[in-house]
């Protein structure tokens, strides 16, 4: 009898199983889906730099190619267990043509590393490691990946000094030292062939090389202490801190991990509601099969083993789909990282049974409600007679609204639990998008400049050049020679300026035994007061100094102790007296006094002139300037403040991509949520709605109606997530910032058109036409239909 | 008196797994402006089906109703819809209302969803509590549908029928559903109303409520087998010779 009653069942409520499956295929692809990316992110670049081969330390020197002095303090330091040594040529953007025309623009020195010297593993798009490249072939990295810029097939030259080679493009290689965008350093892989022809120039063999240092140690502190005085290190870092220069990639999977998290409870949620709604619509038959003498757990054994089919079917594609998901969320990452796990497929099946059972477990609770119903409801409609609370909330003779709108918000405000799981749905759905639309807009703002160490400026012109011929010249007025012409060429222009420039120098740091090299900031033409601190009181004289926390964590060190620095090979004191927030030097760096004796020429890092306008111009003019400059400059990385901001964190781009990935996949979502509640209220409602149009409602009318509540519903959603907005995004976001370095003062930039209206109107539209289009249905609803009233 | 409604050569035909089943054959007939028309027959012998026809609840497959000078058949759904809304009211056996809205508010939704309805809100409410006093059910407003007895929700269906001052009351076994006493109760508001001058065409069984009519048609597999008139208008007293006549008429017929 069960068979046959769970036949009928599964024939004659074809839509509403469909729906239930629907939401355990949903399910089960989050879950199984999203369990797979939490592994994988959660050891996703741990497993990347291990597939790599990633050695404990690495260091980045230049040097001839016959005498690279580090390779001394390598072979001498007794904390290096081993290390290997790869030969790198430096090139930079100027030295690449595509159809003969510089084709690429990058600040950084990218790197050239023959295939046969690979110390560590490359890998293709494909996971491959890369082992063997044709000789006139070449694979590009980091920045260089990308294939709007170049696609495999295409041609490139590469013209240095004297040496002009033409390279096929095979491919893009996933670099685990330099492939983050962050470190800016873009790899070339090509053959070795190539790579001799290239050394063969004496000008590129004394001019253009160095070798990258991969080094293992058992002791990292003695490692930094006894190569801190490595004199040609272009970067030096261990493996830990490496993985920093992949924030924003983990960023971005931590975001989509959230995203399923979310998702697997709106699909619990839909589950839910659906299992709900599957029994208070049956009442009739669980009364008539109580009134005939069945138990509890019996009825409620017929339910369980629907659901257990259901689950078991729902499961298995569930499972098939989850594979495409996940490539879907971890496709922006998996172009630099080798992302994942070995037994991704077992994780999945085991993830798929796990939801299976929790699913029949969730549906055992739901079916409780099967115990409250008696025989009396079959007889009596579902009304016991009891008296509960009153079901109609608002009342039509006391509304100044239309009858459809009415109809809409009384059936909202009257069934508040029917729509609860729509309301938490759409309310997660829209405080995802506000979520990364906020940290998008402010990682795109100036109010990010303070973590970058700079003051506010009109424009920022970046000049790789420029910095180039101050650095490390024997001239010590180069730097305020340059800052001359560049004032002297505004002025001409019409745009009379002050400038100044932020410079970062290379000092060692040493506190009790600890010893280390770390980036000290430095602006002759501001005051340590201009700059943001999160503890204690700026530098006031030459002796004191701000120092990160993260150096201080380092260090060991707090506010008002004395560490010594070594500074024109003069060991000075200096008293710390304040703590700093900063995304320069992956959060370790510090500030110098103004008055502190150090040549511009000494400095190893820059950032962009920065001018501030004397003639006081509106923001209109300042655009208008920007690109004036660009033209009598010659380049484009002029920048005003929060395009500066974007261009150094390089985070704001990513972090819109997953927004409208997660903004496709939250509509989706809304889309079928809709379709499907509206489907499933359409088939409790056949008698209502024949009612109306008995009674003479238009079909139109029934579907404003229908439309009607989910307006009703996103204008609630709304309205919690707007409250929830800034809450929500400093609890997720300020731990995102954290990760990159600052960890207090973000002051979130928040767009309201763009995130109270823009993004609610967006779904509102969506989830009004889906449910408008669903409605229709109701056209085949007659009015002598009303037997199916309940 | 006028035609308020006027049936020629009806017919409806449900297919049911590829077989044809002709419920309403060639069914003609009319209904004067005032008239209380009941019709009778068997189980399963098209009655439901002949006034959810004639209502234009359910589609006709042949013949033409017309329905104050209008062809039903013509008519597109929104226009339906308009007449349904505007000229006729609606009883069913099942007290069928909207479950999230009170009494009042079930009552005066058709008023307040009509366009010919200029009245305020204010006045629509009105004139709802005061067709609900007269059908005794004013206590009763501001109750959910599950609230109140059967009788009194079953007036209240009433009270939603007249509330567009409808041309037509259409009722399918109105007193179906109620024990005597609201039977009766519901039978005499059905009876004032149609003597102050509302057409009336119900569907029943029982032979007490068609009693209470002007004329009674009994339809036998689709087509009317018989008619019969009373002459003369319901009252109290002569009940039970109605009753007598009509049950004599029917035996005829086969009943």
């Amino acid at each position: 009898m069960f068979s046959r009653i769970l036949k009928n069942d599964l024939k004659r409520k074809k839509t509403m199983n469909i729906i239930l499956m629907i939401f355990v295929i949903l399910s089960v692809m989050f879950a199984s889906g999203s369990i797979n990316i939490m592994i994988s992110v959660y050891g996703g670049i741990d497993y990347f730099l291990e597939k790599a081969e990633m050695s404990d330390c690495v260091m980045l020197t230049k040097a001839p190619y016959d005498n690279n002095p580090a390779e001394d303090y390598f072979e001498n330091a007794t904390s290096v267990t081993s290390y290997s040594k790869e030969t790198i040529i430096f090139y930079s953007a100027k030295n690449l043509f595509k159809d003969s025309v510089k084709y690429v623009e990058f600040e950084n020195p990218g790197v050239i590393t023959s295939v046969d010297d690979a110390k560590i593993n490359y890998f293709d798009r494909n996971n491959e490691v890369i082992t063997e490249i044709e000789k006139g072939h070449i694979y590009l990295g980091g920045i260089l990946a990308s294939k709007e810029e170049v696609q495999p097939g295409d041609v490139i030259e590469l013209r240095i000094e004297n040496v002009t080679l033409e390279l096929t493009v095979d491919g893009f290689v996933k670099d685990a030292l330099l492939g983050s965008p962050f470190i800016g350093n873009p790899r070339m892989l090509m053959n070795d062939e190539d790579v001799r022809t290239l050394l063969a120039s004496e000008k590129i063999r004394n001019l253009d090389c160095g070798a990258i240092f991969y080094a293992y140690t058992d002791d990292i502190k003695l490692y930094e202490k006894e190569i801190s005085d490595v004199p040609n290190s272009m970067f030096s870092s261990d493996s830990s801190i490496l993985m920093l220069t992949y924030m924003i990639d983990m960023l971005t999977a931590a975001l989509m991990l959230i995203v399923s998290i979310c998702l697997i409870l709106i699909a619990f949620a839909m589950l839910s509601f659906t299992i709900k709604f599957t029994i208070s619509e049956d009442f009739r038959e669980i009364g008539v099969m109580k009134a005939i003498g069945l138990k509890n757990s019996s009825v409620r054994g017929l339910y369980m083993i629907k659901y257990i089919c259901i689950s078991s079917v729902g499961a298995v594609i569930g499972y098939l789909l989850s594979r495409p998901f996940e490539d879907l969320l971890l496709g922006s990452i998996t172009d630099k990282i080798v992302i994942g796990n070995d037994n991704s497929v077992a994780t999945g099946i085991i993830t798929a049974i796990a939801v299976v059972l929790i699913i029949v477990a969730f549906c055992f609770s739901c079916t409780k409600a099967i115990k409250k119903l008696s025989p009396v409801d079959a007889v009596r409609n579902g009304e016991t007679g009891e008296r509960h609370h009153k079901k109609s909330v608002l009342r039509l003779y006391k509304s100044r609204l239309g009858s459809n709108l009415f109809l809409g918000l009384n059936d909202v405000v009257s069934k508040p639990r029917q729509y609860m799981s729509m309301i938490i749905t759409f309310t997660i759905t829209l405080l995802l998008i506000m979520l990364l639309a906020n940290t998008a807009n402010t990682l795109a703002s100036d109010k990010l400049l303070f973590l970058l160490g700079t003051t506010r400026s009109d424009v920022y012109y970046n000049s790789t050049d420029k910095a180039m011929e101050f650095m490390g010249s024997e001239n010590e007025d180069r730097f305020y020679e340059i800052e001359d012409e560049i004032k002297q060429t505004m002025a001409d222009n019409g745009m009379p300026c002050d400038i100044h420039e932020e410079l970062m120098y290379s000092i060692p740091i040493e506190f009790g035994d600890f010893k280390s090299n770390y980036m000290m900031q430095q602006c002759k033409d501001t005051h340590t007061t201009d700059y943001v601190y999160s503890s204690g009181t700026a530098p006031l004289y030459e002796n004191e100094i701000a120092l990160s926390t993260m150096i201080l964590d380092d260090l060991g060190a707090e506010i008002g102790d004395t560490v010594i620095l070594t500074i024109n090979d003069e060991r000075k004191e200096f008293i710390i007296t304040a703590s700093l927030v900063t995304f320069n030097q992956l959060g370790k760096c510090g500030r110098l006094h103004e008055s502190v004796d150090i040549q511009p020429n000494q400095a190893a890092s820059v950032h962009p002139f920065q001018i501030n306008f004397t003639d006081n111009p509106d923001d209109a003019e300042i655009e208008a300037r920007i690109e004036k400059m660009q033209e009598i400059f010659g380049t484009d990385k002029i920048y005003d403040a929060k395009d500066f901001v974007d261009s150094s964190t390089r985070s704001a781009g990513p972090i819109a991509t997953a927004k409208n990935l997660v903004l496709m996949i939250t509509l989706m979502i809304a889309i079928l949520i809709t379709v499907l509640m509206e489907r499933s209220f359409l088939s409790k409602e056949i008698g209502e709605i024949a009612l109306q149009k008995a009674i003479g409602f238009r079909s139109s009318a029934i579907s404003t109606q229908h439309t009607l509540r989910f307006i009703v519903v996103i204008i609630l959603s709304s309205i919690i997530a707007i409250t929830l907005n800034i809450p929500f995004t400093k609890l997720v976001s300020d731990r995102i910032f954290a990760i990159m370095g600052a960890t207090s003062g973000i002051e979130y930039k928040i767009i309201p058109l763009e995130v109270f209206v823009l993004y609610p109107v967006i779904l509102a539209a969506v989830v009004g036409i889906s449910a408008f289009l669903t409605s229709l249905f109701a056209r085949t609803i007659n009015a002598d239909d009303m037997g199916n009233i309940e | 008196m006028s035609k308020v409604i006027e049936v020629k050569d009806l017919c409806k035909t449900y297919v049911v797994n590829k077989k044809q089943n002709n419920v309403l054959k060639n069914v003609n007939f009319s209904i004067d402006e005032g008239e209380m028309l009941a019709v009778m027959g068997p189980s399963g012998s098209g009655k439901s089906t002949l006034l959810y026809t004639v209502s234009g609840m359910d589609k006709m497959t042949a013949g033409e109703v017309d329905f104050n000078g209008k062809n039903l058949s013509k008519l597109s759904e929104n226009e339906m819809a308009d007449v349904r809304l505007n000229e006729m009211g609606f009883i069913f056996q099942q007290m069928y209302m909207m479950k999230n809205l009170s009494i009042l508010d079930n009552i005066i939704l058709p008023a307040v969803k009509s366009k010919k309805n200029t009245e305020s809100r204010k006045e629509t409410e009105k004139r709802g509590r005061s067709i609900m006093h007269k059908l005794g059910i004013e206590d009763t407003a501001e109750n959910d549908i599950n609230e109140v007895s059967g009788g009194q929700l079953q007036r209240a269906c009433i009270c939603r029928s007249m509330i567009n001052n409808p041309k037509v009351i259409f009722a399918d076994e109105p007193t179906g559903a109620l024990n005597r006493t609201s039977s009766d109760e519901v039978m005499n508001e059905l009876v004032d109303l149609n003597k102050e001058g509302t057409t009336v065409m119900l569907v029943t069984h029982d032979v007490k409520v068609a009693a209470k009519c002007t004329r009674v048609i009994y339809i036998v597999d689709g087509g009317i087998q018989g008619e019969y008139d009373f002459q003369t208008r319901y009252t109290p007293e002569e009940l039970r010779l109605r009753e007598r006549n009509l049950n004599n008429w029917l035996m005829e017929m086969g009943w």
